[in-house]
């Protein structure tokens, strides 16, 4: 493969390896560090590129590999992350006044259900073993196939199955158990509450009908309801949303909590 | 003596294929009582293996465990909670961990084994035994309940999980 036409592919694909990136690190800088020394190390590796997986499979694998050396220093996250984050919102009014002014004034500070959604899924995943949430997204969200996840996390494909199926039903038990969307008896409605802070006039319960995940949430099927949220995530592009910079935002002051919650309880 | 072998053999045979059907055998004696079941699985070993491994997963796939504390490691100590007696909890060390074969944890009253050899055809025959007792068996025996439904339990359980899992697309 010539530069040029690297260059070319690199372009198309650059939008998703960073999301994926952002999705599993939570971190902005992350993302966009890794997805340089992706470019470079691509680059420099480029003459050992046979065409034996596609050129989104391998970029994959490098990032993933640049992702995990990162993320295997790192404490996992809790599944009561929002509540976590949630309470730290509330006594930080610098927060929220930084929030108002990106809705206030962004083009990427509009306030979307779906991108708290998405956002929220990102956050709760991070409760996952590092495999399983790779895997859940490489999946559901990137559509690789369980083949290409192998050669992208360099593990057999039992071991992918194993991944995929214990961070699917984990995920689906956790949001089964806490989101108010699907679950009446949910404890977190933070989408409904955000949607009412940033817009008032909205009508939330009208506002949230709109999306299919909650359309479908009384027939009461979780993993229909779980591949719902993952289309969700396949639909947005957090760098690039109406929503991005109030969601990145958001993400970004999760991130900070978590890591300061993580080092007070270390054990 | 030739009689004898022929018989001995064809008992071994039958006990072997017969121990692959996911139903438990119990054999007592006055200071021991060891409970067996073993159970065909076409899966990768590699499935099973980590369905046994992960401590914290067992109580999503198995209904026989309430819940496993700690790491599923050699020489690690957990602790594990069973609907069999939902009031204890037992406290037990990995004795030994061989990826992919045999596992073994337990306490001074006993050891629970779990081995999986490859059958060869595809399917693998998973054996879970416990073997409990010692000299003082006698006076606590009858306060202990059968393991034969939990054990018959367990295996499907973990029979129905690996081979979801292998199946899945």
């Amino acid at each position: 493969m010539t530069v040029e036409l690297f260059n070319q592919e690199f372009k198309g694909i650059i939008g998703q390896l960073k999301s994926y990136i952002l999705r599993i690190t939570a971190s902005i800088a992350d993302a966009e560090d890794i997805v340089h020394d992706t470019y470079l190390k691509a680059l420099d590796k480029l003459h050992t590129f046979r065409g034996d997986s596609s050129l989104k499979t391998w970029l994959f694998s490098i990032a993933s590999n640049l992702a995990k050396d990162n993320l295997r220093a790192q404490k996992r996250w809790t599944e009561n992350v929002t509540d976590i984050t949630k309470e730290a919102a509330l006594n930080n009014k610098q927060f929220f006044q930084e929030a108002m002014n990106i809705r206030m004034t962004s083009p990427h500070g509009q306030y979307e259900a779906k991108d708290h959604i998405a956002l929220c899924f990102t956050c709760i995943s991070k409760s996952l073993p590092l495999e399983q949430q790779l895997c859940v997204f490489l999946k559901e969200v990137y559509e690789f196939k369980v083949s290409e996840i192998t050669t992208i996390l360099g593990t057999t494909e039992a071991m992918v199955k194993y991944y995929l199926h214990t961070g699917r039903s984990k995920m689906i038990h956790v949001f089964e158990g806490r989101c108010a969307l699907i679950n009446k008896e949910g404890v977190c409605h933070q989408c409904s509450e955000l949607n009412g802070i940033f817009n008032p006039k909205q009508n939330t319960q009208e506002e949230l009908m709109k999306t299919d995940l909650v359309k479908e949430a009384e027939k009461g099927n979780k993993e229909h309801l779980f591949d719902l949220r993952m289309q969700i995530l396949r639909e947005i592009d957090p760098f690039k949303s109406k929503a991005s910079e109030l969601q990145l935002h958001h993400l970004e002051h999760n991130r900070q909590v978590m890591e300061k919650y993580l080092e007070k309880n270390d054990d | 003596m030739k009689y004898l072998i022929t018989i001995l053999t064809i008992t071994m045979m039958t006990t072997a294929t017969m121990a692959q059907n996911g139903k438990a055998t119990t054999v007592k004696t006055t200071f021991h009582r060891e409970t067996s079941v073993s159970i065909e699985i076409k899966a990768d070993p590699a499935i099973v293996w980590a369905l046994l491994t992960n401590a914290s997963d067992y109580p999503r796939w198995n209904s026989t465990v309430t819940s496993i504390e700690g790491n599923i490691a050699l020489g690690e100590k957990i602790k594990l909670r069973t609907t069999l007696d939902a009031k204890r909890t037992f406290k037990l060390k990995v004795k030994e961990f061989e990826s992919e074969k045999k596992l073994v944890w337990g306490d001074r009253q006993g050891n629970r084994i779990y081995a999986i050899k490859k059958n060869g055809n595809g399917t693998i025959a998973c054996s879970m035994t416990e073997k409990i007792g010692g000299p003082m068996f006698p006076m606590y025996s009858k306060k202990i309940p059968s393991f034969d439904q939990s054990f018959e339990q367990f295996a499907s359980d973990l029979k129905k999980e690996s081979e979801t899992i292998m199946s899945s697309k």
